[in-house]
């Protein structure tokens, strides 16, 4: 009976090469789980508190809860998510989703047989769909700290010493936290304009453009950047006159290719959107019924000297040797985000900041007080929800396990106007400042069979790859879906392919993500449709 | 005993697994047949297992077996357990015969090969492969590492593949632009193991095998690789530390002077008849004295509810965003909520005033250094200055938050002269 119970199925291979291999598994992993128990019930602080719920710190609180640490998260906000789920991402493609719908349905369905009659924007209504998505997803996240035992207390958080935090509740009063490990996950604010005062009504943010109260006439755009012109887009698509002013020579940042932020600039003009690259705003007046801002070439200081009024006919173009004023209902500043971290109590406990507001950590995000991380937008690297949020598992990891990686060649970037502008690895500037020799291939969209039939082929994808190994070294593209292509370009990237090993690889016809395969198809070779 | 027996299923089940890999990655390669055998080592079947004994095999040397078969029985110094195999096979040579005592776990015990292998042929691996390893050796890592390392392809010079990583046997399915290459060019399972490759976590790219045929340079892919490694960590090279923060006394400087004298003060008299009668209307029903400091600190404590914003008030990103989101509702925000504290001056020749005014007109250092000119006026003097009758209260405010000052102040007046019983009952 014994031995009936105990016949494992241990097999022949088992020999192979691996003789002692379940020592070495299993036994560390257990001695480690068994320590790590008994040192939480060594004292009452928390294993790791959590300064920040937003994307980067609430997702290490879920996975330190998943790990079975104990574990705090500060929030002073209402509500969880921070700037992502409440007032950035989320909310923005909400109102992105619906403002196309109502754009397409306006100017578009006509040529597709579709005949609408009255078509009426009630924006009360489409605010109203964003926020239930927003409250959604929030809520969401409460429910999982509950699930995972994360302790979740609302208030403001300052480092009193190395191993406590104060935190002013918010509902009043005050409370002592304290823990063997902090993570720093205190996000990012808008950069304000200098000389102009944000109010969220007339100069806006990112934040309060997600959140006006009426379409507004006309609207200027501090920065092209990707915030700048995915606010752009909406209110443009429900009816302002948006103008973007942009100080560099090229729009979409300096992350995304050259050549596909001139295609995905031409785009949006079609669109009906106004753009002022090269443009500085010098300074702006709000006292009167509109705000006017005074604009000047960025290049050579030659100031320009058109009045541009915009209740007339565009004229921007042809004027070009006046002083430019520029009149707008709205403004919207958004020339970046910076570190946030005001009222920390860094000076407690000595952190240093870089010129940029960026907390120092090394490479396991560790401050130079070794128990203290930091990820995030208030910390190095590009500020992206997904970048903070692998941080956010390598930080856990680090704590638990010694070990955690992100891949930072590999981290999409998208746009979400429309076209959707998306690119993961490095842009053609960059490899040729590094000095590779390198192909590109690239295949457009309006050699697609699927962009043809869904009346969508503005935009292309474009590969680059080392000349010698075929490796890719970057993929861009603008044009339908460009958001959920990137993925395949990342995980391409990811493994280190060539753009053979995607040329070599089936893609379902007729979809989009033909002209991936043809664009990977054109880097080494030819592509079959152009 | 029960938990033995666990222990002795959950290994079983770990090594099943391993196993499956091995297995798994095995059925890659593309030339099965012109491997050479495999030794078959003492298993492992429980984590705290380092020696076992041959009861019996199960199986003679050349007999063919398939998955599921028992092959042989082990004992240990707890329980006996029969090992099946995994996979068909043929059992090539038996080392190790009936009733070997303390092997060590990872001792070779036998050689095994793949159906269809000529035995006759079969190369058979040296017992030293099998020798009890430690674990280090054995992490999992290194399972696929050849015995020794790929000699050299003989058209390469020492220099140039000593700049290229080591060669690697290649455990995963290979790329597409591999195979494709490899066939094209006719290459054999033994050139593959040659290559060196320059992959995330040791793949083998187009890269390494365009390099092992000689048409790029050697060491180009993995200079490649290292590039984009680069890329791969934050770059954290040049930091240039902030400048330490001004020290604070210097901006306390600049700002109190003309804060200062914009300051305007706002008074109001108040009678204290009401609450002295409450006062001595307690003292009578219950015994309690309660001084006049208390109800006029819990009278500011009303007053100083929501009260109109300034004129001067800027709201601050956190209001704002909260604005947005619909959240100042929450009473907590505390937006609204004013910090005055009265100074009281009782009428002349009604107490003894004792200078009081004069001393709390000058601001207090605290206040200017902290930078805080709104929180005007925290001192005020208790019952010295108050009469029983009538009594000035005053706050000091800066320009543009007159209006707010009335308003509490009014509220004070209204809340001692009215009910003062409510504030303490």
């Amino acid at each position: 009976m014994f031995r009936s119970l105990l016949v494992p199925r241990v097999a022949v291979r088992s020999a192979f090469k691996q003789q002692s291999s379940l020592p070495t598994v299993v036994a560390p992993s257990a001695i480690a789980r068994l320590s790590k128990r008994s040192y939480a019930t060594e004292a009452e602080q928390d294993d790791l508190v959590v300064i920040g719920g937003g994307v980067a710190g609430y997702v290490a609180a879920i996975k330190a809860g998943q790990d079975g640490m104990k574990v705090t998260c500060i929030e002073k906000r209402g509500t969880l998510g921070g700037t992502c789920l409440n007032v950035g991402c989320i909310p923005s493609k909400a109102l992105l989703n619906n403002s196309h719908l109502y754009h397409t349905i306006l100017h578009d369905t006509k040529a597709r047989g579709i005949e609408v009659g009255d078509v009426k924007l009630n924006l009360g209504t489409m605010m109203k769909a964003k926020e239930t998505a927003v409250s959604g997803l929030t809520k969401g996240i409460e429910f999982l700290f509950k699930k995972n035992n994360v302790k979740y207390v609302k208030g403001t958080a300052s480092f009193a010493n190395e191993r406590e935090v104060k935190v002013n509740l918010a509902d009043g009063g005050e409370q002592t936290v304290s823990g063997k490990n902090f993570i720093i996950a205190t996000g990012s604010e808008a950069t304000p304009f200098p000389g102009l005062e944000i109010d969220e009504k007339r100069i806006i943010t990112s934040t309060g453009a997600i959140a006006l109260e009426k379409v507004p006439e006309s609207m200027v755009v501090i920065g092209g950047g990707i915030i700048g012109l995915e606010m752009a887009s909406v209110w443009s698509r429900l009816g302002s006159k948006v103008t973007i002013v942009e100080f560099l020579g090229q729009i979409g940042g300096p992350g995304m290719d050259a050549e596909i932020a001139k295609a995905s600039q031409k785009i949006l003009k079609k669109q009906g959107m106004e753009f002022k690259v090269n443009t500085k705003v010098m300074g702006g007046d709000v006292s009167g019924d509109k705000v006017k801002l005074q604009l000047e070439s960025a290049k050579g200081g030659k100031e320009e000297t058109v009045r541009h009024n915009h209740s007339g006919e565009s004229q921007c173009n042809k004027c070009t040797d006046e002083n430019m004023q520029i009149d707008a209902e709205v403004v919207l500043v958004a020339i970046g985000r910076r570190p946030y971290t005001a009222g920390l109590g860094l000076e407690n406990i000595g952190l240093e900041t870089d010129d940029k507001g960026r907390l120092v950590i090394d490479q396991e995000y560790r401050t130079k007080i070794p128990h203290i991380r930091v990820i995030g937008d208030c910390t190095f690297g590009p500020m992206l929800a997904h970048k903070a949020e692998e941080e956010a598992v390598a930080a856990i990891e680090y704590i638990q396990k010694g070990h955690g990686h992100v891949n930072y060649g590999a981290i999409p970037s998208v746009m979400y106007t429309h076209p959707e502008v998306a690119w993961v690895g490095q842009n053609e500037q960059e490899v040729k400042a590094s000095g590779v020799k390198y192909k590109i291939g690239s295949f457009p969209f309006s050699a697609n069979s699927r962009a043809k039939t869904n009346q969508d082929s503005d935009g292309l994808v474009k590969m680059i790859a080392d000349a010698e190994t075929d490796r890719i070294l970057g993929v861009h593209i603008v044009g339908p879906g460009a958001g959920e292509m990137i993925a395949e370009a990342t995980l391409a990237i990811e493994y280190g392919a060539s753009s053979e090993d995607i040329g070599r690889t089936s893609h379902a016809h007729p979809t989009l993500s033909e002209a991936f395969k043809e664009a990977a198809m054109a880097t080494y070779g030819k592509a079959i449709h152009y | 005993m029960a938990s033995f027996a666990k222990a002795c299923h959950l290994s079983a089940r770990l090594t099943t697994r391993q196993l499956r890999q091995d297995a798994a990655a095995r059925g890659f390669r593309t030339s099965a047949a012109s491997m050479a055998a495999q030794n078959f080592t003492m298993p492992a079947l429980s984590p705290t297992m380092t020696e076992g004994n041959i009861a019996s095999w199960k199986v003679k040397e050349g007999d063919s077996f398939s998955a599921g078969d028992v092959l042989l029985e082990i004992e240990t110094d707890k329980a006996s357990m029969d090992v099946e195999a995994q996979d068909d096979g043929v059992m090539a040579k038996i080392t190790k015969a009936d009733g070997s005592k303390g092997i060590p776990v990872g001792t070779q015990i036998g050689v095994i090969a793949e159906v269809g292998d000529d035995l006759g042929s079969l190369e058979m691996p040296s017992e030293a492969d099998a020798a009890p390893s430690s674990k280090k050796e054995t992490s999992s890592q290194k399972l696929s590492e050849p015995k020794a390392e790929a000699p050299a392809k003989s058209s390469k010079s020492a220099s140039s593949t000593k700049s290229s990583k080591p060669a690697k046997k290649q455990t995963k399915p290979l790329l597409p632009s591999v195979q494709a290459l490899i066939h094209q060019k006719g290459l054999e399972q033994s050139d593959i193991d040659k290559m060196s490759p320059s992959g995330p976590n040791n793949r083998l790219l187009k890269g390494d095998v365009l390099a092992y045929l000689g048409s790029i340079s050697d060491s180009y892919p993995s200079e490649l690789s290292s590039k984009i490694a680069k890329l791969s960590h934050l770059d954290l090279s040049n930091i240039k530390l902030a400048a330490p923060a001004p020290k604070p006394a210097k901006k306390a400087e600049a700002v109190p002077g003309p804060a200062v004298e914009k300051d305007l003060e706002v008074a109001i008299p108040i009678s204290m008849a009401q609450v002295i009668e409450v006062q001595q209307r307690i003292q009578k029903t219950l015994g309690v004295f309660m001084p006049l400091s208390t109800f006029i600190a819990r009278a500011t404590d009303v007053a100083n509810d929501e009260l109109p914003r300034s004129k001067t008030y800027k709201p601050s990103s956190d209001d704002l965003f909260n604005q947005v989101l619909g959240l100042n509702k929450v009473p907590s925000a505390g937006g609204a909520r004013g910090n005055f504290l009265p100074q009281i001056t009782a009428l002349p020749g009604t107490a003894p005033t004792k200078g009081t005014k004069s001393a709390a007109k000058s601001a207090d250092i605290i206040d200017i250094l902290s930078g805080t000119t709104r929180r005007k006026v925290p001192t005020y003097s208790a019952k010295p200055g108050i009469s029983a009758s009538v009594n000035v209260f005053s706050v000091k405010v800066p320009k543009g938050d007159e209006k707010r000052a009335q308003v509490f102040l009014d509220r004070v007046k209204t809340v001692l002269e009215g009910e003062p019983g409510r504030l303490v009952l």
